[in-house]
């Protein structure tokens, strides 16, 4: 009856006439009842897509621009030609780190580049001792990092623990498996914004005006906080892993034809001539799709 | 669940070594429910919470470290971001801002942090917010004081 007549009038407060009981519920209305409505926005979400979705055809990205605007769909005509597919990820504010985790994985499982595997454990040793040095306590990440390097063996093949693929997209969507590996991904990247703070500062400062420890703290660690180019920055460079990002929004090109953007981020220091099964080229092996506010995989062809 | 037991009794294990190491803080496991604890913090010197012990309660999710720890203060406060009624604290970390770096301890630092510098523009304590934003300093430092004495101090005889 209450929540019927709150409808009615769309949403509005309860108005004076309230009497003092409900007025005592309302002051119950805490913090907790908030997270617990954002818990649900979530798992409504989750209804909609897993955290990593299914192959598409690139086709089915121009669908959801039917009515929209002509350079995007333009875009996409030629996105279709360089890929072949796309894997959606869920817009809960990890979707980088997602991307990034299915993508890294799956191309481990596809390649068995085993000398990949041996350079990246190198790199997560020396994360783990950044963390270390920067005052983090171990139990605080090393579960973080044991499941990490858990699938990584995982994905290799031809051992007990070996997993195929759909099990790799299984443990992938698997909240338990996911953000951990999500929250792993965080930790390294804050662990090397802090590492290198004086070549991050300036970009921090741009962006929110706040200490760099401060960033790593409200927008880097904590879970479902959204990835910019800073934490694509510094995870490529602690893995020593190149990502290649599509740039798909309005922007136009000023030569007339219609090109679709895209940044290389190519790790500082990192010694790529084991980095991929195509090392005939420096291309990156990891491909995302970025659409303002959200990350997807892509498939090159 | 697993991952939440092996990160508590690993929490467990830092406590129980590091015991001297924080002398405002002691933090205490459930004999029986690694997912239940209680702390016992010292109000910070300079503030009108010094001289006082404040009990707090915290209820640890399954999903943790991923998701964090409820905590509420058991002994009465009167704090701008600390529920008079409830004991329930307004304080980031404890929401959005969580993350696993964080831990039962570290909390409870950042908890006598917060004592020591109360937001006064997001009160959960209105009355003690109103105060301060409205520059009464000595008013509320008299009422939080008063109630540090009431209620976070030993009775004496």
């Amino acid at each position: 009856m209450q929540n019927e007549r709150q409808t009615q009038e769309d949403g509005q407060k309860e108005s004076v006439a309230s009497p003092t009981p409900e007025f005592e519920e309302w002051t119950n209305f805490v913090d907790d009842d908030i997270m617990q409505q954002q818990a649900a926005v979530q798992s409504e979400e989750a209804k909609k897509i897993p955290f990593v979705g299914d192959k598409e055809p690139i086709s089915s990205l121009a669908a959801e621009y039917e009515s929209g605007s002509p350079i995007l769909l333009e875009k996409i005509k030629v996105l279709d030609g360089q890929y072949s597919a796309i894997r959606r990820t869920r817009g809960d504010g990890n979707c980088f780190f997602r991307s990034f985790m299915f993508s890294y994985l799956e191309h481990i499982l596809e390649c068995q580049d085993q000398a990949e595997v041996e350079r990246i454990k190198v790199n997560v040793e020396g994360c783990m001792k950044t963390l270390q040095k920067l005052g983090y306590a171990d139990l605080t990440f090393e579960d973080f990092f044991a499941l990490f390097l858990e699938q990584l063996e995982c994905v290799i093949q031809g051992k007990e623990t070996s997993i195929s693929h759909a099990e790799l997209v299984l443990r992938c969507r698997d909240q338990s498996i996911s953000d951990y590996v999500v929250m792993f991904f965080r930790f390294v990247t804050a662990g090397e914004i802090q590492k290198r703070s004086e070549f991050f500062e300036p970009f921090i400062l741009g962006l929110t005006n706040s200490t760099v420890e401060q960033f790593c703290k409200s927008s880097v660690e904590p879970m479902g906080e959204e990835s910019d180019h800073i934490h694509i920055t510094a995870l490529s460079d602690a893995l020593g892993i190149p990502i290649r990002v599509m740039y798909l929004d309005r922007s136009s090109c000023d030569n007339g034809g219609v090109s679709v953007n895209h940044h290389d981020f190519l790790p500082v220091a990192g010694d790529l001539t084991h980095a991929s099964c195509k090392s005939e080229t420096n291309d990156p092996f990891i491909t995302l799709l970025y659409r303002p506010g959200h990350y997807d995989i892509l498939y090159p062809k | 669940m697993q991952a939440s037991r092996a990160r508590l009794f690993k929490e467990y294990k830092e406590v129980q070594r590091e015991k001297t190491a924080d002398p405002d803080i002691q933090l205490v496991c459930d004999d029986s429910n690694i997912f239940k604890w209680t702390a016992l913090i010292k109000g910070p010197s300079e503030t009108p919470y010094e001289g006082g012990v404040f009990q707090l309660a915290f209820a640890v999710p399954e999903q943790y470290p991923l998701q964090p720890p409820q905590v509420r203060f058991l002994t009465k406060i009167f704090h701008p971001n600390v529920h008079f009624k409830t004991g329930e604290i307004c304080l980031d970390i404890l929401k959005n801002a969580w993350s696993p770096a964080w831990t039962l301890q570290s909390v409870c630092r950042a908890i006598i942090a917060l004592m020591a510098h109360p937001e006064p523009d997001s009160p959960l304590n209105c009355d003690s917010g109103n105060l301060l934003r409205s520059g009464d300093v000595r008013g509320f430092q008299s009422m939080a004081k008063m109630y540090t004495r009431l209620a976070a101090m030993p009775k004496k005889g």
